[in-house]
């Protein structure tokens, strides 16, 4: 499979660490933690997800975890992700890029006070 | 449902994805169904996985984006020189088989679209109806010169006039955008409900450059020339002429005289000529249309009187205000001869304004034509008796003759002048032409339009027409009226010079009175 660079850090990947920055999570619970800390905006494709996840694991800022069945979800067993701390630091770097970038947008008066 | 077809879509991505993840996504769908239900719901997760799949299909066999910041890191430690080996992938053979399905359904229904044969509608059509129709009363066949033609432009719709009795009038030609265009000129047909007119001329012949494709095979001109034949013997007016040409028609097609015109417009040309060399008869012509000719007269448009009336309200039925010259010379610009049901009053206004002067000039240097009954109603007020005014296009009644004299007109013995130019079409060219043969005005520009009104057009086939005169007008002059050739003016001046001419000659005979 193709490998994609992750620099900079495409938003899907980016919401999928922060996803997982919380617990352990399998593909579609990614899909849906990410559906709503983007408050909908964001909801993954199997194509998108797991690329990604693919992506992610190549690169070593995921990993796979033992196959376990989801107790909400019936009895089939379920491949979960965990964040390693390579992935921790790259998204802390990313959302410190971000940071910046809001400190910049806000002191250029484009954004107000009251967003964090 | 929906997860078997994503089990199927699912063969779109690369095999070594479906065999690491397939299953997984396909649960994912399943979960999704199971949690997402409801006809909106159901369409979201639809478009997400439509979306999903445009987007990460192409990205999942996009060339290998190689992992260039170890390279990088690589070059800057120095270490002499480095190469990069690209990852690579061929296609998995499940790929490469739904590729080619897809590439052979995209062929297949391409051809299938290329060989279906749709209808071809000229823009025309649809912006109006399309010209010309079968056996009716029509006018106004094309100008014979090609500048005429490149004047020319499309046609437009004649008024219904309940109260004028069926004729074959004279239409105006080449139009511009005025009022007065939507004349009356063009045909009334039988009961003055359907207002139309064919403006073929224009449209029809001589619109060679357009024409490069339209080829003809021999079926087909034998087509025409026999209905063109049958037409002649049917509808001509005298019939041994009629038989004559019907057989120098035929007799041409048979030795091949024809082979030569492949282009449809040249034919039709061919064939007015070939019945001209026997008849002279320049009322007489066949002609080819483009676009295709309805079978049938559109159906009358009952709004169109109204329209008609409010248009001419508006432009004041195409007079504009009389002028007082210098030494008492009225000065008329008229550019359409309205209908006389609409435009009586504005007419006889005009000419009571002009009751007051010494001379009169009429110009209708922009004149496109009009109603036969107007001219007869202007006309009127410059005679002291009735006098005939010779309409090729219309059989001799009580009408050919002016209803003069006008009580309080007195203009029956003014000098008159007539300003023409070569857009001087039609009717006005039957005003000018009248005049000029009755020795009653003189004309000064350039020599008129020369509009081939021919009496009634009568389809051949899809493309094909004739315009055949039905009536028998009697000529009294010894030369020909204007049909193709124009009313030759008596003071031939450029049309921009023609009101400082025709003045100076008004001042010069007002003088010698």
């Amino acid at each position: 499979m193709p490998k994609r660079k992750l620099i900079p850090l495409p938003s899907a990947a980016f919401q999928i660490l922060l996803a997982l920055a919380g617990e352990d999570l399998h593909g579609y619970g990614i899909m849906r933690q990410v559906a709503e800390q983007t408050r909908d905006r964001m909801r993954l494709g199997p194509g998108t997800l797991y690329s990604s996840i693919q992506t992610l694991l190549d690169a070593k800022l995921i990993e796979e975890t033992e196959p376990r069945e989801d107790a909400k979800l019936g009895h089939e067993r379920r491949r979960y992700y965990r964040l390693t701390s390579a992935g921790r630091k790259l998204a802390r770097l990313e959302a410190e890029r971000l940071a910046d970038l809001l400190r910049l947008a806000r002191a250029k008066k484009i954004l107000r006070g009251e967003y964090v | 449902m929906s997860e078997k077809i994503f089990a199927w879509l699912l063969h779109l991505f690369p095999s070594r994805f479906r065999k690491a993840y397939g299953e997984e996504a396909l649960q994912l769908v399943r979960d999704r169904c199971r949690d997402e239900k409801g006809f909106f719901s159901r369409l979201r997760l639809w478009l997400d996985l439509l979306g999903d799949l445009a987007l990460s299909v192409p990205r999942a066999y996009f060339p290998v984006q190689p992992e260039l910041t170890g390279y990088l890191a690589h070059l800057r430690s120095g270490s002499g020189p480095a190469f990069l080996v690209l990852e690579e992938e061929s296609l998995g053979p499940g790929a490469l088989f739904f590729g080619g399905l897809l590439t052979l359904a995209a062929v297949v229904s391409f051809s299938v679209l290329l060989n279906h044969r749709v209808k071809h509608v000229p823009l025309s059509a649809l912006i109006r109806p399309a010209p010309g129709s079968a056996d009716h009363r029509s006018s106004s066949f094309s100008p014979r010169t090609p500048e005429q033609a490149r004047d020319s432009q499309v046609g437009a719709i004649a008024p219904a006039t309940g109260q004028q009795r069926e004729r074959a009038v004279s239409s105006s030609g080449p139009e511009s955008s005025k009022a007065n265009d939507a004349q009356s000129n063009g045909l009334t047909r039988p009961g003055g409900s359907g207002p139309r007119k064919v403006q073929s001329g224009q449209r029809l012949c001589s619109a060679n450059a357009a024409l490069a494709g339209a080829n003809l095979n021999r079926a087909e001109r034998q087509r025409v020339v026999r209905g063109a034949a049958a037409n002649l013997e049917k509808h001509y007016i005298d019939p041994v002429v009629a038989q004559k040409m019907a057989n120098a028609l035929l007799e041409h097609e048979k030795n091949g005289d024809d082979d030569a015109a492949t282009d449809s417009s040249a034919f039709a040309e061919l064939l007015t000529q070939q019945m001209r060399d026997v008849s002279h008869d320049k009322h007489l012509e066949v002609l080819y249309s483009e676009a295709p000719l309805p079978r049938r007269p559109p159906a009358p448009t009952p709004p169109f009187q109204a329209r008609y009336r409010k248009a001419m309200e508006q432009a004041n039925c195409t007079f504009e205000p009389v002028q007082t010259l210098p030494h008492n010379i009225g000065y008329l610009k008229l550019d359409s001869f309205p209908d006389v049901s609409v435009c009586q009053h504005t007419a006889e206004a005009a000419m009571a304004s002009l009751n007051h002067a010494d001379a009169v000039i009429f110009d209708l240097r922009d004149n496109r034509g009009g109603s036969p009954g107007m001219v007869m109603l202007i006309s009127a007020y410059l005679f002291d008796h009735p006098e005939y005014m010779y309409n090729p296009r219309e059989n001799t009644t009580e009408e050919s003759w002016t209803r003069s004299p006008v009580p309080g007109s007195r203009l029956a013995d003014k000098p008159v002048f007539v300003l023409t130019s070569g857009r001087t079409f039609s009717g006005a060219e039957h005003f000018s032409y009248d005049l000029k043969m009755l020795k009653r005005a003189t004309i000064v520009g350039e020599t008129t339009g020369g509009a081939t009104d021919v009496g009634t057009f009568h389809r051949l086939d899809d493309h094909f027409g004739m315009g055949i005169r039905e009536t028998r007008a009697i000529n009294p002059y010894a030369e020909p009226d204007w049909a193709g050739i124009g009313v030759e003016p008596d003071v031939k001046v450029k049309a921009a010079d023609a009101p400082q001419m025709a003045v100076r000659l008004a001042e010069s005979k007002l003088q010698k009175k």
